[in-house]
């Protein structure tokens, strides 16, 4: 028997979708058919350095705990039955369960003293998103939007905000806030090709095509010149990005990757996005999210987390080791996310409870000081130690080391917004 | 089988039961037995421990040897050895009545957790599973590894020696039951249970056969875990039973809570000699009839119960609890 939906722990805001879905983005048909020029060999250091950044977000859904990741722990009570192992960063050790990314631990660094303090599904992943604690009316763009704006480079033809999922239906979420549609995430299925509904409908010409949209460019005209807003300029950017998109398809597909590399990735869903996201780095996407979850085993958590680290390791070190053997690492910020960590007691169930109070992520990449631990727990993993970490900390630290300055402002409309939260600054030395 | 025992199997009563014993110790307690003499209980925990209790006295003492969570445990027939298999992989001997014991003889078993353990009847042979989907049978005498036998697509969580046979039933976590041979080791048959597991996301199985016993006449095998699952990471599930016909391999009506709902899994169940099915899950104690399908009886304890054992008394039923607590209840007639 399967059961292939996600269902966390049934509170309230699993049963509502975080993003809302302009569903037709991609239905509008036509297509220009270009091919992609990725490269397979490894990067200059001149080409290295004129290429744009990006951060690619893995984002464990649920929780995934710190104990069984990141910050093992020998106390009998609350360590589990998971050892620590050695990394490829002497002194460091993570969970017997990431022996692939144990290798890699010289390209990362690890986060061990957050206390985000909420660990309620919805407001953790809103909090860890924004960087922001939302006391206001004020909605905060996520982080993929910030970064695409922070990266924006003129005339770039792909969308700056991508979020992979297996199947891609298309469409935009509603998480850029202030920043407007524009760099809201688009959702791209790593499978099917990539991008869904991009062919020509049967009898329509390419030539009828294009007719077709300098119609629609002419009547928008028109229409914006008696009266023009923000949501019309974004529909109609959506309507452009979503043809720029469509002639870059092949960028989307995996498919076009050797066999060989295709099964380096692993024929996982997680392998797949991975890969995805690989191409799309390579195309200097300034941001990707991939979901891997769900992680929120309230109840046999170690069971779970023997088969659920293990589907993550393989690929993710993979990613990491291929991104590092293209010259693309030196360019990318790849951030292993989650909501919040796991309780130090194991409950009647065998599982792990929700806890903000002492927990971990991974990072990886550019900007930041490889090998470095920052913070500590104590022996039982229930306090912070030392250098206490919130979310506010960590936002500014993703931005800095993609080179984005993040006591700087937005200003849109006249009006301006600082990019992170201006009572808190980055984690400076973690930064490179 | 003396005539007290007789006497107390015809007066083994579920509902007439009475707390005796309530042992603590300071870590959770995922297993339990009872020696065949019935002098000790021993409980194996998360602290990498067993303890040793004497019955006659409370008196506690440890048995230090494994490197994390102890997961199974068997006697020898004689009750003089003790076999443990833990999360280290190890299959540890011990002395058993001596003041302190100390492994007598470890044996890496397998890469990663050793999941299930049984001895067979006569004592001469061990059965081990484990995280690296192997079931290994060892002399119980020396220690020698006799055969190893592969096949399971995925981790054996339990094993069974036939009662009276060489023969081994294996029971994995996607719900496949082994039939292996015990001369040659080769696969006699499969029984098909796969539908107590579900795969969570495509990627981590949920369930499977945690348990597997024979009826006190060897005619049913009964494989236990949990199904209706409805959520897995949230551990909204309901504890099963599915028993097979021996002989015929025919699947038979499944044993279940179904007057009183509520999540859990079967952990362990075993027969009573007199038929009755007797099986931990959450905190429940239950009891079914050999011809009935919901349990007659549940008793409800202070803690989450993850092993139990029968007294060779017939009426004293030991339980290993979340809390680190081993409690006994007599169940016997006034």
């Amino acid at each position: 028997m399967r059961e292939n939906i996600y269902r966390p722990c049934g509170s309230a805001q699993h049963t509502v979708g975080r993003r809302q879905f302009m569903g037709d983005f991609l239905t509008a048909a036509g297509v220009i058919s270009a091919g992609t020029s990725l490269f397979s060999h490894p990067l200059g250091a001149g080409e290295i350095a004129r290429r744009g950044k990006s951060v690619v977000v893995v984002f464990l859904n649920g929780g995934v705990s710190q104990f069984e990741s990141w910050d093992p722990k020998k106390d009998l009570d609350t360590g589990g039955p998971f050892k620590a192992i050695p990394t490829s960063v002497p002194g460091i050790h993570i969970s017997e369960l990431l022996p692939n990314t144990a290798k890699q631990m010289h390209h990362m660094a690890l986060i061990r003293s957050i206390n985000s303090g909420l660990d309620d599904h919805g407001l953790a992943n809103n909090i860890i998103r924004t960087g922001r604690t939302t006391r206001s009316a004020t909605e905060y763009p996520e982080l993929g939007s910030v970064v695409a704006k922070g990266l924006e480079r003129p005339d770039y033809p792909l969308p700056g905000h991508i979020a992979t999922m297996l199947s891609g239906v298309g469409g935009r979420a509603n998480n850029a806030a202030y920043l407007g549609p524009g760099y809201a995430s688009v959702n791209i299925g790593a499978e099917k090709g990539g991008v869904v509904n991009t062919q020509l409908p049967d009898g329509m010409s390419v030539t009828l095509d294009s007719r077709r949209h300098d119609w629609r460019r002419f009547a928008n005209n028109r229409f914006g010149a008696k009266a023009r807003s923000a949501e019309i300029d974004a529909y109609t950017q959506s309507y452009e990005q979503a043809l720029r998109l469509m002639e870059r398809r092949e960028v989307f597909d995996i498919s076009k990757e050797t066999e060989a590399i295709q099964i380096d990735y692993g024929k996982t869903e997680f392998g797949k996005q991975l890969l995805l996201a690989r191409r799309l780095v390579e195309q200097e996407v300034p941001f990707v999210e991939i979901q891997h979850g769900g992680w929120d085993f309230h109840h046999n958590n170690f069971e779970f987390h023997l088969h659920y680290v293990g589907d993550f390791d393989r690929p993710f070190a993979h990613f990491i080791a291929d991104l590092d053997r293209r010259g693309l690492l030196q360019q990318t910020l790849v951030i292993v996310m989650t909501e919040f960590g796991r309780t130090p007691r194991i409950n009647t169930g065998h599982g792990r409870d929700h806890y903000a109070k002492a927990w971990s992520i991974a990072l990886a990449g550019c900007g930041i000081q490889h090998g470095a631990v920052i913070g500590k727990t104590d022996a039982k993993g229930v306090e912070v130690t030392h250098r206490q970490i919130d979310h506010r900390h960590l936002f500014h630290t993703y931005l800095r080391a993609v080179g984005i300055d993040s006591s700087a402002e937005f200003e849109i409309a006249g009006r301006k917004f600082p990019i992170a939260d201006p009572a808190y600054g980055p984690i400076e030395e973690l930064l490179a | 089988m003396s005539p007290t025992i007789q006497a107390a199997i015809v007066r083994f009563d579920p509902k007439a039961a009475k707390s005796i014993h309530d042992w603590q110790h300071s870590s959770m307690l995922l297993c339990c037995r009872v020696d065949p003499k019935g002098k000790y209980v021993m409980a194996g925990g998360i602290d990498h421990t067993i303890q040793r209790w004497e019955i006659a006295t409370g008196t506690k003492t440890a048995l230090v040897g494994h490197d994390n969570w102890v997961r199974m445990l068997g006697f020898s027939p004689d009750g003089a050895t003790l076999y443990s298999g833990g999360y280290d992989g190890r299959l540890i001997f011990w002395e058993v009545g001596v003041q302190t014991p100390k492994p007598s003889r470890t044996i890496q078993a397998h890469q990663g957790w050793v999941r299930g353990l049984a001895v067979s009847t006569d004592g001469k042979r061990l059965a081990t599973c484990g995280n690296d989907k192997m079931v290994r049978i060892w002399s119980g005498v020396d220690g020698q590894m006799i055969q190893e036998m592969k096949g399971h697509p995925n981790i054996p969580y339990c094993l069974q020696f036939v009662p009276g046979s060489h023969d081994l039933v294996s029971g994995d976590i996607v719900g496949n039951i082994h039939h292996w041979h015990g001369a040659d080791g080769r696969l006699v048959r499969k029984l098909d249970a796969t539908e107590i597991h579900n795969m969570i996301g495509d990627i981590a199985p949920f369930g499977g056969i945690i348990n597997l016993v024979f009826s006190s006449d060897a005619k049913v095998l009964v494989a236990t875990g949990l199904h209706k699952t409805t959520n897995a990471p949230g551990g909204e599930r309901r504890p099963v039973a599915i028993p097979f016909d021996w002989v015929s391999g025919k699947k038979l009506p499944k044993k279940e809570s179904i007057k009183k709902e509520f999540n859990g899994t079967l952990w362990r169940a075993l027969f009573h000699p007199n038929g009755i099915m007797v099986g931990v899950m959450e905190k429940q104690i239950g009891f079914w009839k050999p011809e009935e399908n919901d349990a007659f009886h549940l008793l409800i304890t202070p803690s989450e119960i993850y092993d139990c054992d029968l007294h060779p008394n017939q009426v004293d039923l030991y339980t290993a609890h979340h809390d680190g607590h081993v409690r006994c209840h007599q169940f016997m007639a006034i």
